[in-house]
């Protein structure tokens, strides 16, 4: 026996967007503006404390995370029905929408880097890369929050209608476009300016948008999700690029080999929004095919259209015409060495032969394709999603 | 015949010293004079402690600054730190300051008071000396986090195949309840798959990072022709930039060999090997009895980055040339009839050298002046020092078990060449080493600033300059923690 009760649907049409859910959203924006402010911190002035404005941003999204998750799981676990209608999974005894628990998950891992970083930078030195062991840790942690988020939002939305169904969809895209940026970000070092010509730049790419872009795509059902995901990634990007530099900084860490006296911004978008483009419209056509089929074809449109548009503006960006603040290949950090491919604004040649390129290139579409396969199941789960 | 190397044995890394990481040095910041200690971090980047004590209370601010010695990385400083001013002494500053890469380092301070301003800069050597093991009480704590969050993932894709797409309200039924069942058996795999991944990982950096820990030059004796001492050096290979031919002169030699009679530390000769080709170095031996001896040999770079090399050497009964030029020696009582109440010995040369100790007892981490007074045999204070090779005195700390050396002078443990390769000026007397020949009567005290890492017992020797001769003391302490 499954189904005993009529499926509960959200009685107004018109409600307003729940608070948990504003909470949750603006958990996941803060998050990702001091992920990217703390980045830019060690970037520009190298040193930092427990309490700069960057960190507490990133604790406001456990906080706000905190808040919402919790009071949604104790609600529904404490209460008749709680927050969410009876709309609850249950895990260890407690019980609550699936995305609150992915959440509060998060919030356990996010936790656990602290101390866990801590103990890494008192034994082998403050690490200055992003990929780290405990860094990886606190990055599953906000990710999982704004997959929490998503799942929360989508659970939602898919028990909508009419015009809260309508507002939650953007909402939905909105959170997406935070998860692109929060994953594009945990691989930052793969996709600096001077890895554009790398095939590892694109395998990285094509592991991790095209699942995205898939599983928004299904689940949401928009006729224009992929570039409204990616639209939303650009435009912040673009936003951290161009205003960041508005505030000064200066290094407090030596050696110091640029005399940086700004906030230095995290460089300019990829160009993914092309690629998203190219997918919407391909979409209609590929819908009835098979799922195989559409993950083949979209991946390979995928990494087709990326190549295109990115390889040549990867040139433009080591050219003087993009060293001013539109693009900011002039932006480099105080710790920038002048024999640095980023101070000789140089391609790092990463792969030494075309044969380890072309291989490389390869394991990008075979990624690509497998990423949208992926992110087609994925899509398909979160289009059944009810909880 | 028999040499028997045995480098690095008790080899724990300091750089300039062994297992003496820390720097003291005393100079003039302009008109403000400042012993400033230096205590780098053990891991690179890592915060490095400053101590700064001004002689004088006309000190109102002190700012810090860590450098590169040489290369780009000199060219723009960060911006200054302020040293907090201590609530009980308002004439000791102390700071902290990151040291971000490895190398040769120096720590720029600068001084405002009522007398204007004055900087001072010190060399630092920026190393990995360790690595650490992670504490009980946190690795436990740790493990349980990670197991509720290996667990919590499991139970998150099981309750998402179960329940996440029935209507609210809805009971998973049976099929629903094997499919979460059969979600929680294959996430689980997965999650012990991506631990061990992780853990892998982890190893991996780990054993990246081990490579950086220091490990000084690797040096060779041999004995050649009976009497010749040869010592080759050579690189474990840690640092992709580090010669064994860049040495620049210190005291005016680019080697400063202390060989120390084993087992009882109760001789000492203080020599100075010529280079003879790239990363070898020889030297005369003066008359030696036989027996086994520790050889502690100070070089240092052209950065300014200066490295202590130890080995062993059994050596047999050595009739040798007379001591000539710098070359020193002197002998004290045996280790085992140490006494820490000896405050004054006798010099071959006549008169004595007394340690003018004070009643505290020596603790460790603690920046002390150790002071010594000549006399004269009539008792009174010797009118006769002179400078040896540039320096009043001499001193060499040596803990018992040699896991500690450091050779210090009256302006501290950093290298005279790389104290001068970070001043602004040069230090007047201490580059030109003509000024070694000039008979300039010295005060009868002379104080060494120093700190001990580690609680035991020590022998210092000191070495003084009299009248054209050197007379060496040997003096114990024992150190508490």
């Amino acid at each position: 026996m499954s189904a005993v009760a009529a499926p509960p649907v959200d009685k107004t049409t018109t409600a307003a967007i729940p608070w948990h859910l504003w909470c949750a959203a603006l958990a996941v924006t803060s998050a990702m503006i001091g992920v990217h402010w703390d980045i830019s911190w060690h970037r520009s002035i190298g040193r930092d404390t427990f309490w700069t404005p960057a960190h507490i941003a990133i604790y406001l999204c456990g906080v706000l995370a905190g808040i919402s998750c919790g009071y949604l799981i104790l609600s529904t676990t404490f209460g008749r029905n709680g927050a969410t209608g009876g709309a609850a999974v249950k895990i260890w005894g407690f019980r609550g929408p699936l995305g609150a628990f992915i959440c509060a998950w998060g919030g356990i891992a996010m936790l656990t880097s602290a101390p866990f970083d801590d103990w890494w930078h008192n034994t082998y030195g403050l690490d200055v890369k992003i990929l780290s062991p405990p860094h990886i840790v606190l990055a599953l942690g906000i990710v999982s929050i704004e997959l929490g988020a998503l799942i929360l939002i989508l659970g939602a939305m898919n028990r909508a209608s009419g015009d809260l169904r309508g507002k939650l969809e953007w909402f939905f895209l909105y959170v997406a476009g935070m998860v692109l940026v929060a994953l594009l970000v945990v691989f930052a070092e793969h996709i600096h300016r001077v890895a554009l010509h790398t095939a590892r730049m694109y395998r990285t790419v094509s592991l991790l948008v095209p699942l995205v872009l898939a599983g928004v795509a299904l689940a949401s059902r928009k006729r224009w999700s992929s570039t409204m995901v990616v639209a939303v990634y650009t435009a912040f990007l673009l936003g951290l690029e161009w205003i960041l530099p508005l505030f000064p900084a200066e290094p407090k860490l030596g050696p110091v080999y640029v005399p940086v006296k700004q906030f230095v911004p995290p460089g300019f978008p990829l160009l993914i929004l092309a690629p998203a483009l190219a997918l919407d419209l391909l979409r209609p056509k590929l819908e009835s095919r098979r799922r195989w089929l559409q993950a083949a074809v979209a991946g390979a449109v995928f990494l087709g259209v990326l190549v295109l548009v990115e390889w040549p503006f990867a040139n433009f960006l080591m050219t003087p015409g993009a060293r001013n603040w539109v693009f900011g290949s002039h932006w480099l950090d105080y710790a920038t060495h002048p024999n640095s491919y980023s101070a000789r604004h140089q391609f790092v040649p990463l792969e030494k032969t075309a044969m380890e390129f072309w291989i490389g290139m390869g394991g990008a579409l075979a990624a690509a394709i497998l990423s949208t396969r992926l992110g087609l199941a994925w899509g398909g789960w979160m289009q059944r999603l009810r909880r | 015949m028999r040499s028997l190397l045995l480098a690095g044995l008790l080899a724990v890394p300091g750089a300039a010293h062994v297992g003496s990481p820390d720097v003291f040095h005393e100079g003039l910041a302009g008109p403000y004079r400042l012993l400033v200690t230096i205590r780098p971090p053990v891991v690179i980047p890592g915060v490095a402690e400053i101590e700064i004590r001004a002689a004088t209370p006309d000190v109102r601010e002190v700012r810090i600054t860590p450098l590169p010695v040489t290369g780009p990385g000199v060219k723009f400083a960060p911006t200054p730190d302020l040293a907090q001013r201590s609530t009980h002494d308002p004439q000791f500053f102390t700071g902290s300051l990151w040291m971000m890469a490895f190398g040769s380092w120096q720590v720029r301070v600068e001084v405002d008071g009522e007398k204007g301003k004055g900087q001072l800069a010190v060399p630092v050597p920026a190393l990995a000396l360790r690595t650490q093991g992670m504490q009980l009480a946190l690795g436990a704590g740790l493990f349980a986090l990670m197991m509720v969050l290996a667990v919590g993932v499991v139970s998150i894709v099981a309750a998402s195949v179960r329940e996440a797409q029935l209507d609210p309200g809805a009971e998973p039924s049976p099929s629903h309840r094997r499919r979460g069942r059969i979600a929680t058996g294959v996430t689980a795999a997965l999650m012990v798959a991506l631990l061990y991944l992780g853990n892998q990982w982890w190893n991996a950096e780990a054993g990246a990072y081990s490579r950086y820990v220091y490990k000084p030059l690797r040096i060779e004796p041999s004995l050649e022709s009976g009497a010749r001492l040869l010592l080759r050096i050579s690189d474990p290979g840690r640092f992709a930039s580090r010669k064994i031919d860049d040495f620049i002169p210190d005291h005016g030699h680019l080697m400063h060999l202390f060989l120390v009679r084993l087992p009882e530390i109760e001789r000492l000769w203080h020599l100075h090997p010529e280079q003879t080709a790239s990363g070898l170095f020889a030297h005369d031996l003066p008359p030696i009895p036989a027996g086994r001896y520790q050889i502690f040999a100070d070089v240092v770079h052209q950065s300014g980055f200066a490295e202590t090399m130890v080995a062993e050497i059994d050596l047999p009964a050595i009739a040798g040339r007379p001591l000539s030029g710098d070359d020193s020696t002197g002998s004290g009582p045996p280790l085992s009839q140490a006494s820490k109440d000896r405050l004054a010995a006798d010099l071959p040369g006549g008169g004595r050298l007394v340690w003018e100790r004070g009643n505290e007892p020596l603790k460790t981490r603690q920046t002390t002046w150790f002071r010594f007074r000549a006399e004269d045999a009539a008792g009174k204070p010797a009118g006769d020092l002179e400078l040896y090779m540039g320096m009043p005195g001499h001193a060499a700390f040596i803990r018992s078990d040699r896991s500690v050396f450091a050779h210090v002078h009256p302006s501290g443990s950093a290298p005279m060449a790389a104290v001068n390769l970070v001043q602004i000026q040069p230090v007047p007397g201490q580059t030109d080493h003509s000024a070694h020949a000039m008979r300039q009567a010295l005060p009868a005290v002379v104080s060494f600033p120093y700190g001990f890492p580690q609680s035991g017992d020590y022998r210092i020797f000191v070495q003084v300059k009299r009248a054209g001769r050197v007379d060496t003391a040997v003096f114990d302490a024992r150190v508490e923690p």
